[in-house]
């Protein structure tokens, strides 16, 4: 074989190869989705309860969301959609809300859902919710008639709906019968597209699909938590795997099809494997630390803005080795909050001479920085340790007080323990809007009293017009990063993986399996 | 015999009762508060507070304790803040998992830590024997976590024999439930092969040099029957002390082998219990690990009695 011969016989092998994969493409993009199967999915920890008034972590968000449904729930792109409700009409001073429920909308135990569970749903929530303060601007509810309810608020509220849709402790809708069981005790019966199985607690738990799923016929596709639900799968097992090198061997090991919360340096191990799908999902969470307001020396402005001078984020992101981007804000680009243009929210100041002259201003005389954080999280550690050395360099006396997660939680928000600066990670917060912050710039103990901020906090709840809410969220930003209350680090992502047996996972906020099939 | 077995069990009572409330009291010095958990990291003060109240926990530690001792002579262990089911049934639920583990754990650690160990005595100062007790330090020196870990990458992602993680029941088959617990057994086993085949060594060392080994030698039994029936036997009083650690440290000390292959045993419901403060599990989970320890020790009193009959004469 002459080189002329050589030569045509590999481009006839590489346009074969080439048809070859433009045909395997095109089965692909043309495939049918197959209904039927079970699909496994190595989950990292196990809900503690599926009483939706009380789950807030991403593990429970994620069944819960699931099974249950609210009046409206976050879109695709973080806004309100309309889900059980056919639509909300809001009157003119954002006091009275009225809620159209679609008709024909069945519980998972038969019975059909009126406006009387809705009442009833509501009322729980108030009782044993940790978030029921999210309702104390209720003046009271109406049933007219079974399918309408209306929400009359105490004052102007213009980002209710806003509130309404948050999938952390959701609004989600239950039988009347469930009004007066106790937290944690309600029974597990939801309108959504799958209902609980079998649940063997730290195991597995099995969702099934519902085949008395009232689809939303208005819905086009997937839309977040709202939208066209389409369930393909006959069962979705949750196998509870908390190591992540034994959720990825899982995966390659045929034992599982999906998994997710894998950290970006394992999920490397299955990056070249032909047809494994690794899926980036951003933004995730928001990375910031806490500067306590009451404690010697932080209690001095210009002691917390020589940290804030002194903090690198570069630095700490690299430290971190997640998915990661660099924002200064407290909301993400490209959500309506986000503030436009290039405001001075004095971001990755990363300035040691700053910083050295404002410790001078402040009279700082080596008094101890206490930073407190949880080796429970690496990325919560690794961030404290590069600042502490940032600080170091600046001439700070540093303590890093290394403690587990439960006391970290409790101490940040309650304010004791000694600490001057502290780290959490956001994570649906930043998703959701200003109206999901308010816990935390509003009624943590260090940053209480602060009138320019209750006001500017004021204003994003009453202004009837985006424009006007979003200058307000503007201006509370200002204040939280004027004052050094916050030090924002970066925003993260998450990375999934899922097998190539899986079609259709669409990569967002949470994993979701309607309109999920495999072969 | 009944009456040393009478005595281990009322001199185990104040050893629980003391077990009961020093577990009270390390559990309520832990800094933090579970009412955080279940409100959330993120829920507001007043939240938090409300939810001590209905828990209790805003009462005196004194007023906790005396509440605590009073379920417990009622047989209550208490309920789950975290879990919201009762302390047994979530002990009960975990159980098979645990005892399942430990117990192929043991099958394995016996035979072959006892073989390492009389083997390594036998040719002392050999090949033989460095070769062993280098294999029985390896076993007790190699982090677990790292070999469970290189352990799935081959035997179940590479070779794809095993299954990576997970339990599958008994009565869902033998094969599969054995497929699933024997990686995990095997790597646990190792570090416990260690310690048997070194106590193992030990004691056969200090018995294979008296005179009843000579005499048993020279009436011409074989070096199988005077090693094996002579001077084995008398070495087994430390042997069973050590089966019995080694089977306390199989049932509650598994929990990295559990969180590396996702196995639902006792181990990390306890773990998982002290980082999240949920008090009445954790502490009516170690009052149970207690009475198991006591029980164990029980036993291994009325093993004595089998292998050394001086013992039941004593």
């Amino acid at each position: 074989m002459n080189n002329v011969q050589v030569q045509r016989l590999g481009c006839a092998c590489v346009a074969g190869l080439a048809i070859v994969a433009v045909l395997g493409l095109a089965r692909n993009a043309v495939a049918e989705p197959k209904p039927g199967g079970s699909l496994i999915y190595a989950f990292s920890s196990g809900p503690r309860t599926l009483d939706p008034y009380v789950i807030n972590n991403t593990v429970e968000i994620e069944v819960v969301n699931e099974i249950y449904e609210s009046l409206v729930a976050l879109g695709e792109d973080y806004t309100a959609r309309p889900s059980l409700a056919a639509r909300a009409e809001v009157s003119p001073d954002a006091r009275r809300f009225t809620f159209t429920l679609r008709h024909g909308v069945k519980f998972q135990n038969g019975k059909e859902m009126t406006a009387a569970d809705v009442l009833a749903s509501f009322q729980r929530y108030q009782a044993v919710s940790p978030n029921a303060v999210a309702l104390s601007g209720v003046e009271g509810y109406e049933t007219p008639d079974p399918y309408t309810f209306v929400i009359r608020l105490k004052g102007t509220n213009a980002l209710f709906l806003d509130v309404l849709k948050t999938p952390s402790y959701p609004f989600s809708i239950l039988p009347a019968e469930q009004k007066d069981k106790a937290a944690g005790a309600a029974d597990v019966i939801g309108t959504g597209p799958l209902r609980l199985g079998e649940w063997m607690k730290d195991s597995h738990l099995t969702l099934r699909r519902f085949d008395g799923y009232s689809v939303d016929p208005s819905a086009q596709g997937l839309d977040g938590y709202a939208g066209r639900k389409i369930v393909y799968l006959d069962a979705v097992r949750y196998n509870i795997v908390p190591e992540p090198n034994a959720r990825i061997a899982a995966v390659q090991s045929g034992g599982a099809d999906v998994t997710s919360q894998i950290p970006q340096s394992l999920s490397k191990r299955v990056a070249g494997q032909p047809g494994m799908q690794v899926q980036q999902v951003f933004p995730g969470c928001q990375q910031v630390f806490f500067q306590h307001t009451q404690n010697v020396p932080t209690n001095n402005l210009l002691v917390r803005q020589a940290v804030q001078a002194a903090m690198g984020v570069d630095d700490i992101m690299e430290a971190l080795g997640e998915v990661s981007k660099r924002n200064g804000q407290l909301s993400y680009p490209g959500t309506p909050y986000f503030t436009p243009g290039n405001p001075n929210f004095h971001y990755d100041v990363n300035d040691t001479a700053k910083a050295k002259a404002l410790l001078q201003q402040a009279g700082y005389h080596g008094e101890k920085i206490v930073l407190q954080t949880t080796p429970t999280y690496s990325w919560h550690l690794n961030a404290t340790l590069v600042l502490s050395e940032h600080l170091k360099a600046a001439g700070m006396n540093v303590e890093v007080q290394p403690v587990d997660w439960n006391k970290n939680s409790n101490d940040r928000m309650s304010g004791e323990g000694g600490w001057n600066i502290s780290l959490t990670n956001f994570c649906s917060q930043p998703l959701l809007g200003p109206q999901q912050w308010r816990p935390f710039i509003l009624t943590i103990p260090q940053m209480r009293g602060d009138t320019v901020l209750e006001d500017a906090y004021r204003r994003v709840f009453e202004s009837l017009d985006l424009p006007g809410r979003q200058k307000a969220w503007a201006e509370v930003q200002q204040r939280v990063f004027d004052q050094a209350y916050f030090l924002k680090v970066g925003d993260y992502g998450a990375i999934n993986i899922a097998s190539p047996k899986v079609h259709d996972l669409t990569a967002w906020y949470n994993i979701r399996f309607w309109g999920v099939w495999r072969d | 015999m009944f009456r040393p077995v009478l005595g281990s069990l009322v001199r185990a009572v104040p050893v629980i009762l003391v077990v009961a409330v020093l577990t009270f009291f390390l559990m309520h010095l832990l800094p933090g508060d579970p009412a955080v958990v279940i409100a959330g990291p993120d829920a507001p003060v007043e939240a938090v507070e409300r939810i001590r109240a209905q828990l209790g926990l805003d009462r005196s530690i004194a007023e906790q304790l005396f509440i605590w001792l009073g379920q417990l002579a009622h047989g209550n262990f208490g309920t789950s803040l975290v879990l919201n089911q009762s302390v047994v049934s979530a002990v009960i639920e975990r159980l098979p998992v645990t005892l399942s583990l430990s117990m192929i754990a043991m099958a394995i650690v016996v035979p072959v830590g006892v073989a390492c160990g009389v083997t390594a005595a036998y040719f002392r100062g050999s090949l033989v024997d460095q070769g062993m007790m280098l294999l029985a330090l390896l076993g007790v020196s190699v982090p677990s976590f790292w070999l469970a870990i290189l352990s799935v990458i081959l035997f179940s992602v590479v070779l794809g024999w095993l299954p990576s993680s997970g339990y599958v029941p008994l009565s869902e088959g033998f094969w599969p439930w054995l497929a699933a617990l024997i990686q995990p057994a095997v790597i646990l086993a190792l570090f416990q092969i260690g310690f048997l085949a070194r106590t193992t060594r030990s004691a056969m060392l200090e018995v294979l040099g008296q005179d009843f080994v000579r005499t048993a030698r020279s009436k011409g039994l074989t070096e199988w029957l005077a090693v094996m029936k002579h001077a084995f036997r008398n070495a087994l009083i430390p042997v069973v002390t050590a089966m019995g650690i080694i089977l306390s440290l199989l049932i509650g000390g598994s929990v990295i082998i559990e969180q590396v292959f996702a196995l639902p045993g006792i181990g990390r419901l306890v773990v998982q219990g002290i980082l999240v403060r949920d008090y009445p599990l954790v502490q009516g989970c170690l009052l149970l690990f207690g009475c198991t320890f006591v029980i164990i020790n029980v036993l291994i009193d009325l093993l004595y009695t089998v292998v050394d009959p001086r013992v039941r004469n004593d």
